[in-house]
């Protein structure tokens, strides 16, 4: 089955084939919601919420276009309401990564270092650094998933990674030389 | 150059970096990071975490919400029929049709208070929204942007 199959299954009453579509993009959307609330149970919230209010939409998707970047809006519009409501900008503090995957290139205590240096910056740009970096996302895909224009992505993208680097620098990250 | 043009180079310079092109020209990018020693280190140090970052990867999940979310899908299916959310409008826009056709049948005065009765219509179908209709939704957008 794919996801026009199971969507259509939906339309027509079929609630099981939304399983099919949850199952296969659950583990992204978590670690997508993760990446913006850095806090794994609020991150599991906000991902079960943003699945019922697809659902509930699922009548406007567009079976032309892949579900996850129109799932990915609805997701990130959870996440944030969701950080609004707790009106706390904590994260956790973990002793192992949630969402960096260990590295061969890096020792385990600089990629968590690296991990919490990104947990300390501002949500929209650890969104953003994750999806370019992580997921490899194009300036266009960025834009289309944070619904901002291209240039704005530019800019963003460009503190977002100055502020990191200042946070490294304030741990005295050793896993990248600069000027190398 | 000023701080703010040594900013945009930046800016344009991480973008030529990433592929993408920019306000300004690669040639121009590069002339004035030949120039400006702050400008090429600022862009060296940003280049260095961007590749240090491209080397990473997310964590893989293993969390399964389907059991979370299953109990609390609706009985009705999803489908392209009209939205629940639309159908105290439409029920709206049939009760103002039906007005509107009454008002419509000649040589008949149904006096001063037949003509509150959209005014009752709309304020009664915004109560019951619970919905405030002068409020502001920033999240709002229309559909296809």
């Amino acid at each position: 089955m794919d996801d026009e199959a199971a969507i259509k299954k939906c339309w027509a009453g079929d609630n099981d084939a939304f399983r099919y579509v949850v199952e296969r993009y659950q583990a992204e959307a978590v670690g997508h919601a993760i990446a913006i609330l850095g806090n794994r149970e609020d991150a599991l919230d906000a991902v079960q919420e943003a699945f019922i209010d697809a659902f509930q939409a699922l009548h406007r998707v567009d079976l032309t276009r892949r579900f996850y970047p129109w799932f990915y809006v609805i997701l990130r519009n959870r996440c944030y309401k969701l950080a609004a409501k707790l009106k706390k900008h904590e994260v956790s503090n973990w002793d192992e990564t949630e969402i960096l995957a260990p590295a061969a290139s890096l020792q385990p205590e600089d990629t968590l270092l690296l991990e919490r240096a990104m947990l300390n910056l501002p949500a929209q740009d650890r969104e953003l650094i994750t999806l370019r970096h992580l997921d490899g996302l194009s300036y266009d895909e960025l834009a289309e998933r944070m619904e901002i224009p291209q240039g704005t992505v530019m800019s963003r993208l460009y503190y977002a990674r100055k502020k990191l680097r200042d946070r490294l620098k304030r741990h005295a990250f050793a896993g990248f030389s600069e000027g190398t | 150059m000023n701080k703010v043009n040594c900013e945009v180079v930046c800016i344009s310079a991480m973008a030529l970096a990433d592929g993408y092109d920019s306000e300004l020209s690669p040639d121009r990018i590069k002339e004035h990071l030949a120039s400006c020693e702050e400008c090429r280190r600022e862009v060296e140090h940003l280049q260095a975490l961007s590749s240090l970052l491209d080397r990473q990867e997310r964590r893989p999940r293993t969390e399964n919400v389907w059991q979370r979310i299953e109990p609390r899908l609706p009985h009705a299916p999803a489908s392209q029929s009209a939205s629940p959310v639309l159908y105290p409008f439409i029920l709206l826009g049939g009760l103002l049709l039906g007005y509107r056709l009454l008002q419509m049948i000649p040589d008949r005065d149904f006096g001063f208070f037949f003509k509150l009765v959209p005014l009752l219509i709309v304020i009664a179908a915004f109560s019951f929204l619970r919905e405030n209709p002068f409020k502001i939704h920033p999240e709002l957008r229309l559909e296809g942007e």
